[in-house]
């Protein structure tokens, strides 16, 4: 039996005029002043995703991250009772940075500069002449960071009084633990610096309205005839948070070699139970600067970190449930990351050409339409917590 | 190095395209010449399938050398379809920004 795909709707303005329709303040987009105020605002009191489970695989394990917008190193690992904690990479002696590599495993983490030692749990081991300090030990830990984990993946949050990282992101903690991330054991990963401020560099990423123009060949099976900007089905707002649910292409054209990828990577997906995940279209806009897709064979994770007012770092990763199985599965997840990647490289120039424009100080305003919903809604939302930080700051 | 039985119509594409990881591959997609390119995408898309289905039959832990580099080749295959597939004559351009987004991990590196 044929059923006639029924003609696109464009979600109607009606449906977000919530939001308002006024134009947005452009300054927030380059100030170095409000960007001072979004330090505290909303990166110390939010959860930052930083990594995944998968790379703290047993005892001793460990990450460092960078949170340059906190001027934050930070310190993740896996302790002898499996729990994953975080702290400060800052020795409690001097200050001085404990571990200068990205990742490994370690037993212990010893201070190079006086050789103060702590354990996975934080606790200071041993100090050389530690008597001479008049300190107990036990006030010597290293400082801890509030995290937890959602989907597999790791969050911190550096505020004193975090409100606990389920009950922030509500209703969509659930929905994600129903994606491959929740299950990935590995993942590949690229990068991009850029000269744009954190929202510029994210907006472009929760809007359809700049692909025809864009991504003319690489967004060809996003766009059709009834939804020429491959707009998507709809917006659902869950403050700070927000999601997209993606349009379905009836009849997409994708490159052959990609068809060849999914057909490759399919049989695995299904033995894994992986294709019938309920939130497969659904685009997770966590706030501040996270995304997430994560279809049966393509569960993308991309966070925008802020480094200046006008400068910032995307982190893209593609988790895989399971190491490469066969060639078939390396061939399939190697052309979807190059996909990916192909996309993404494309919008990196227009948005720094858009950061440039805002930097003149030439507009007082930019503004957003109605698909271009999710991006009010950022704005709606750090102007509030700007707003109630600068309250509370005023008492 | 020899290729399993079957593929020896790639063997003059191994020494340049057999990159051992996913960053050397998209390296070679942009320092490679568009002819080049288009020689090895030419060799390698009849013969892709096969490749994956005579791969497949061989747990990946147990790849002689030969079996190894057609593995890699298929790998660049991926990176370099999508200059053929997917940005045409757009792809010199392309390259630009895409050398700004580097791979720091692959599946397939591990």
């Amino acid at each position: 039996m044929n059923i006639a795909n029924p003609a696109f709707t464009p979600v109607p303005a009606d449906d977000v005029a919530f939001l308002g329709t006024r134009p947005i303040p452009a300054k927030p987009y380059y100030d170095a002043d409000w960007f001072e105020l979004e330090r505290e605002a909303v990166f110390r009191r939010s959860w930052m995703q930083i990594g995944h489970v998968c790379e703290l695989p047993s005892s001793g394990s460990f990450i460092r991250r960078e949170l340059e917008v906190l001027n934050a190193s930070l310190l993740i690992v896996r302790g002898k009772d499996g729990q994953v904690r975080a702290f400060h990479n800052v020795c409690t002696h001097r200050g001085t940075q404990l571990v200068e590599e990205a990742q490994g495993k370690r037993p212990t983490f010893s201070c190079p500069y006086h050789m103060w030692t702590f354990g996975g749990d934080g606790a200071l081991i041993s100090a050389p002449d530690f008597d001479s300090f008049g300190l107990d030990k036990k006030d010597c830990a290293l400082k801890q960071v509030a995290v937890d984990i959602c989907a597999g993946m790791i969050f911190v949050n550096l505020s004193k009084d975090p409100t606990p990282l389920h009950e922030w992101l509500g209703d969509l903690a659930e929905q994600m633990e129903t994606l491959p991330v929740a299950r990935a054991t590995t993942f590949s990963e690229y990068s991009y610096d850029i000269a744009a401020n954190w929202k510029m560099a994210y907006d472009n990423f929760q809007e359809n309205y700049h692909l025809r123009f864009i991504h003319p060949r690489s967004g060809q099976s996003a766009c059709a005839p009834d939804n020429p900007f491959g707009y998507p089905k709809e917006y659902a707002f869950h403050d700070p948070h927000r999601t997209q649910t993606i349009w379905t292409n009836p009849d997409p054209k994708p490159a052959p070699s990609l068809v060849t990828a999914f057909s490759r990577l399919a049989p695995r997906a299904m033995e894994q139970g992986l294709m019938a995940t309920p939130h497969a279209r659904k685009y997770f806009a966590l706030f501040p600067s996270f995304f997430m897709l994560g279809t049966p064979l393509q569960n993308f994770v991309h966070v925008v970190y802020p480094l200046t007012a006008t400068t910032s770092r995307g982190v893209i990763r593609l988790y895989w449930v399971g190491d490469d199985a066969n060639a078939s599965e390396r061939f399939g997840r190697e052309a979807i990351m190059g996909t990916a990647r192909d996309v993404h490289s494309e919008d990196i120039s227009i948005i720094e050409a858009g950061q440039r424009g805002l930097n003149s100080g030439a507009l007082d305003h930019l503004h957003f339409q109605t698909q271009e919903a999710l991006c009010r809604h950022l704005f709606n939302m750090v102007e509030a917590a700007v707003e109630a930080y600068q309250a509370e700051q005023a008492v | 190095m020899t290729l399993p039985k079957g593929f020896e119509a790639l063997e003059p594409f191994v020494a340049t395209w057999a990159a051992s990881s996913a960053a050397a591959r998209d390296g070679l997609r942009s320092a490679q010449t568009a002819e080049a390119r288009q020689a090895f995408y030419d060799a390698m898309k009849p013969l892709l399938i096969p490749a994956l289905d005579r791969l497949d039959s061989v747990p990946l832990s147990e790849h002689d050398a030969g079996e190894k580099a057609l593995g890699l080749l298929t790998l660049s295959f991926a990176h370099v379809a999508l200059a053929i597939e997917v940005q045409g004559p757009d792809e010199a351009k392309h390259a630009i920004n895409r050398q700004r987004l580097p791979i720091s991990r692959a599946s397939a590196d591990s």
